[in-house]
């Protein structure tokens, strides 16, 4: 507490605090109870509790099991191959291409692209590269790789790794940003010193960059998970679930959900995925503090 | 050349053409976006990379006219404009007690913004809160909802940022009898441009590029923002695919052009929420 602690007023946290409070926590704490209930738009019934009913429902259910189960594949797809793809490229990218940090830079533009434009436009341009007669097996037709043709998004056993190919195309290059922001970050000297002493440049990747770069592959697999889990966009816009529900999450069985009018059940299906994001990102956010007070 | 320099060339070349190829990967979708909106339909519906024989810019004018894309622009300009401008102003000042009282309330208060940017939101009782107050539906009730969803993390990098802004600015000024207003609007304020960057940056593009909320809170489509009329014309339209190349392209060009003009801020911006400073 120092002297001039009380010149600061609470008031001034006031109006954030009671927009926070009206429009985040109080649904989420309405939400947390009503996943309780088997609340029904439209439904004579009148709202009940019905304790862990809907958490049965959603764990015996063969179309929401399979929901969640896509959603664990497609995030586990997203989070190695964005961050694999975004490393890559980074530490090509801190190496000095030409003369001059030109080439560098153009190259780092083109990357991010993808990442600022909206999902939506993306994935209805992917509908057409991804059709069965679509740009992406005409062009494997052309190279004579045609056996490799595949009906990306109709055919149900591979259509969520074909959602999350778009998704990774999307998003590598914010992943390799935020590790060029990493790598640059490293002094020089600690490279100069593992030249000096004879490392090779896998000798210093695995020594040297890749256990400094802790931090910045902590954070980038926060954000891939938390991307992956709360998918949406992708899939509503690809394939909105299809074909039939193959490529149903959870965020698009609580859209279908909200639609049928089961309120109850489709917050309950929030609930279990703010558990999920939970359970998997608050030890990862541990770690991450721990490494900065390290630093 | 000696060997050494050959053998550095030679790297750098292979080195070279392997992102010229994966540049080409970034960058075939966006061409053929672009290139289908200037053919004619039959063309737009083939699969192929052809240049239009010949250039139809009046695909455009059809799109403005019959989508109703200035509309959706005029309503994403007004949604983004008004959020980004609400969550800096909030989460500004709150930042400002959280960050400089000393208190194990502040910090409290602190951790209880903090946890917003893990749970996701609960659509269907905030619609219902929404109706008691009677917004449900209009511009105010997106315009709030972004704001309260975006005030998590921006508090969380507003306190940070403070944080590191010596407190003897603010006693200084106290000494001199300057009230709180004037402290943080005259002196603290002016200090704070590179995060008000950041968060305007960050809130911009995930407004902009956002479907969930105009989907459950904004049902009259003379509402819906670009990305989600896109989504609409689409769905109308999808045997027109030269129209809807177009509209693909013009929701994406405000965006891009922002990006390329202001790069520097955009990476940093982005960079910056993630990375330690």
């Amino acid at each position: 507490m120092r002297a001039t602690d009380r010149q600061y007023t609470y008031y001034w946290i006031l109006p954030a605090f009671v927009l926070y409070a009206v429009l985040f926590v109080a649904p989420l704490v309405i939400g947390l109870y009503s996943s309780l209930t088997n609340w029904t738009m439209g439904s004579r019934m009148p709202t009940r509790f019905i304790g862990l009913g809907n958490f049965e429902f959603i764990f015996s259910d063969s179309e929401l099991l399979h929901a969640i189960g896509d959603t664990f594949v497609y995030t586990i797809v997203v989070v190695i191959f964005k961050n694999l793809f975004g490393l890559i490229l980074a530490l090509i990218l801190s190496t000095r291409l030409s003369g001059q940090m030109r080439v560098n830079n153009v190259f780092r533009t083109i990357f991010f692209v993808p990442a600022v434009i909206s999902t939506v436009v993306l994935g209805v341009v992917f509908t057409r590269i991804l059709h069965p007669l679509g740009l992406l097996n005409e062009f494997l037709k052309s190279i004579g790789l045609g056996f490799m043709a595949q009906n990306w998004l109709v055919n149900p056993r591979i259509v969520m790794l074909s959602i999350a190919g778009v998704s990774v195309w999307q998003w590598t290059g914010y992943h390799m940003t935020i590790y060029l922001a990493g790598i640059q970050s490293i002094p020089q000297d600690y490279f100069e010193a593992a030249v000096i002493d004879g490392a090779g440049v896998f000798q210093r990747l695995r020594k040297v960059t890749i256990p400094l770069l802790a931090a910045s592959i902590n954070i980038n697999l926060i954000l891939a998970l938390i991307g992956g889990l709360r998918g949406f966009s992708e899939v509503y816009v690809l394939t909105n679930g299809g074909p039939g529900t193959a490529s149903q999450v959870l965020t698009t069985e609580v859209l279908s959900k909200f639609a049928q009018g089961r309120w109850g059940l489709g917050t309950a299906l929030n609930t279990v995925l703010l558990v999920l994001v939970a359970l998997i990102c608050i030890p990862l956010l541990r770690q991450l503090r721990k490494q900065e007070i390290e630093e | 050349m000696s060997p050494v320099l050959a053998r550095r060339f030679a790297v750098r070349s292979v080195t070279i053409l392997v992102l010229l190829l994966v540049a080409t990967v970034f960058i075939i979708p966006l061409f053929y976006m672009v290139l289908g909106s200037f053919k004619n339909p039959l063309e737009a519906s083939a699969f192929n990379m052809a240049l239009p024989k010949q250039w139809h810019a009046a695909n455009y004018s059809a799109v403005i006219r019959e989508g109703s894309l200035g509309r959706a622009f005029i309503n994403s300009c007004l949604i983004t404009a008004l959020s980004c401008g609400l969550t800096v102003f909030l989460c500004s000042i709150a930042s400002f007690i959280l960050a400089r009282k000393g208190s194990r309330s502040a910090e409290l208060l602190y951790y209880f913004f903090f946890l917003g940017s893990l749970a996701p939101m609960q659509v269907i009782p905030t619609i219902q809160i929404l109706k008691v107050v009677n917004l449900y539906g209009t511009y105010a009730s997106a315009i709030l909802v972004y704001a309260a969803l975006n005030l998590s993390f921006g508090c969380f990098l507003y306190t940070g940022y403070i944080k590191g802004v010596p407190r003897a600015l603010d006693e200084a000024a106290m000494i001199e009898g300057a009230s709180l207003f004037r402290i943080f609007f005259r002196i603290l304020f002016p200090l704070l441009t590179p995060v008000n960057v950041t968060v305007s940056i960050l809130i911009f593009l995930s407004t902009w590029n956002d479907i969930n909320i105009p989907i459950y809170f904004l049902p009259t489509p003379a509402k819906w923002t670009m990305p989600l009329s896109v989504y609409g014309f689409f769905g109308r339209y999808s045997s027109d695919w030269n129209l809807v190349f177009a509209d693909l392209t013009l929701t994406a060009i405000p965006v891009v052009v922002l990006y390329l003009a202001a790069q520097k801020y955009f990476v940093s911006g982005l960079t910056s929420g993630a990375v330690k400073q």
